[in-house]
């Protein structure tokens, strides 16, 4: 009942925020969107590129509407002690964030499979050859990314900075995966495969192959390192100093 | 039956000691004061109680569980009026209760909620545009929804109108005739000597007085002030006396028999005891004399 009740709250401010719409919908959907799509009709082997891209685009939304939008949410409601009162209520910490992932993902899966709509009557993007690895890979990605998002408000020390200390993970994630062309590939290929460890990477990777075993490592041993952050340092209240 | 047992509680934050062994008891369904100047330690004693924090020594016992082992048990059967809590901005007032009742077991409706805490008109209008003291009703509200069978309030008047005030104290003892338990803190004196039967007052996190509030009020003596008659001293009078500028205060454990001499000796001299004020022992006497002399 109460992981339910946290859930819709979480589901409810998210899509209520004007502002904050049109960081973690507009721009990130407008990217999976708009980017394919140009591709398609620019280059000669369009629909080669543009799927190409928009499977890398998945990382946008992973690193945006699942990562930046609840770390940039969850340091608002720390900060304004919101997350205090809501611990004033029988809510136990578990079902506070535990709602909160889980609305935050669902979210992000509902935008990704937008997206793959989308591109497929814009861009002519095939739908994802292998539907089940596909869904996986978005499900445990959005998952672990809002969890992973829920553990780095802890080193976020102010809410005006929330927006900007998560920017570096979406230029990481999305320079990973192509998204901003061929800026990896002028990088050293020890930062490329650095840059692949990254849970995003992962996901498109598990997208693009259709491989399970890495990926599925990958985001586990993610999902471990974003709950035990968040129980040795996610702060329920801002820093009294 | 004891709903809230303290016993030589501490806490500290880093060098500073905000609690230093505290022990209290507050009965079931009794109204109980805790006062004290801004950082005495009174809104740590709550954190503690509500579980929010964890003691350093001693133990504290809410319904006979331990807040910081069972508190999602304890805050099921408490509620909080938080002195210091944000909310929602862009929820209405209706909206924010309704997501509140989501979290209780068994809440009260809505509108009982918010009729108690006088916030039924503005049940569509948004958080973000309520006053200081509609927001502190609305907490208000919230703290009440599970039916708590104890009831923190801290500094639960602050910012509300006179009206509102009334409204909360009229509220605040029905819940106490029904049987819950209220710890408050409250930085208003009248609004204790009012409301709670006992109280303690706290000082540099220590508890300096303690007890049923009528008797410790009672045990006070009481003040009759005036103006020192021109051409007379101290000594003429024929009750000891101390000069607070030109007003000549007596100290005295019935202030009304001790009025009566000094008026008496007045008239026998044909002079006026101007400006006289006579008055029994107020919580106010009490905390000044207490928290002052204690440092």
């Amino acid at each position: 009942m109460s992981y339910a009740a946290t859930y819709r709250l979480g589901t409810r401010l998210f899509w209520r925020d004007r502002a904050m719409l049109f960081a973690s919908v507009i721009t990130p959907v407008g990217l999976s969107v708009g980017l394919p799509t140009l591709m398609r009709h620019v280059t000669a082997d369009g629909v080669t590129a543009a799927t190409q891209l928009s499977q890398g685009t998945t990382s946008i939304l992973l690193s945006i509407t699942a990562f930046m939008n609840v770390a940039v949410a969850l340091t608002a409601r720390r900060d304004q002690l919101v997350l205090k009162r809501l611990r004033a209520t029988g809510l136990t910490d578990g079902q506070i964030l535990t709602g909160q992932i889980a609305s935050t993902a669902t979210q992000t899966m509902i935008l990704i499979a937008v997206c793959t709509v989308a591109v497929r009557l814009l861009a002519d993007v095939p739908f994802p050859a292998n539907p089940l690895v596909f869904a996986g890979a978005v499900v445990a990605g959005s998952v672990v990314l809002a969890t992973l998002g829920v553990a780095y408000t802890a080193v976020i020390p102010r809410t005006e900075l929330a927006a900007a200390a998560t920017m570096p993970v979406f230029l990481l994630a999305a320079i990973a995966t192509g998204v901003m062309g061929p800026i990896r590939d002028v990088l050293p290929a020890w930062v490329g495969s650095t840059l692949d460890l990254l849970p995003t990477s992962a996901v498109v990777h598990a997208i693009r192959t259709g491989e399970v075993a890495l990926p599925a490592l990958n985001l586990a041993v993610w999902a471990v390192v974003g709950v035990v952050a968040i129980r040795l340092w996610f702060r329920w209240e801002p820093r009294r100093s | 039956m004891t709903a809230i047992r303290v016993e030589d509680l501490r806490k500290s934050y880093g060098d500073f000691a905000a609690v230093k062994g505290i022990s209290f008891e507050v009965a079931d369904g009794e109204i109980f004061a805790l006062l004290g100047r801004n950082g005495a330690g009174k809104t740590t004693t709550i954190e503690l109680l509500a579980g929010f924090q964890q003691p350093d020594g001693g133990t504290c016992r809410v319904l006979g569980l331990d807040p910081a082992r069972d508190r999602a048990a304890v805050r099921r059967r408490t509620g909080i009026m938080l002195q210091e809590a944000g909310f929602f901005q862009d929820l209405t007032v209706a909206q924010t209760v309704d997501t509140w009742r989501d979290f209780t077991a068994a809440p009260r409706p809505r509108d009982e909620a918010l009729e108690l805490a006088g916030l039924l008109p503005k049940a569509a209008t948004r958080v973000r545009q309520l006053s200081g003291g509609e927001k502190r009703r609305l907490d208000l509200a919230l703290a009440l929804l599970g039916r708590p069978d104890v009831l923190f309030l801290d500094e639960p008047t602050t910012g509300m109108d006179p009206e509102a005030r009334r409204n909360t104290w009229d509220v605040v003892r029905e819940l106490a005739g029904q049987g819950t338990t209220i710890l408050l803190t409250t930085h208003y004196l009248d609004e204790a000597q009012r409301l709670a039967a006992s109280m303690a007052i706290m000082d540099a996190g220590e508890i300096v007085a303690s007890g049923g509030m009528a008797e410790t009020l009672a045990a006070r003596s009481g003040r009759v002030a005036f103006r020192l008659p021109p051409g007379t001293s101290p000594a003429d009078l024929p009750l000891p006396v101390t000069l607070e500028g030109e007003t000549a205060v007596c100290r005295a454990a019935d202030p009304d028999l001790a009025a009566q001499t000094l008026l008496s000796w007045a008239a026998e001299r044909g002079l006026r005891l101007a400006g006289l004020e006579v008055r029994t022992a107020t919580l106010e006497d009490l905390f000044l004399d207490m928290s002052g002399s204690h440092r």
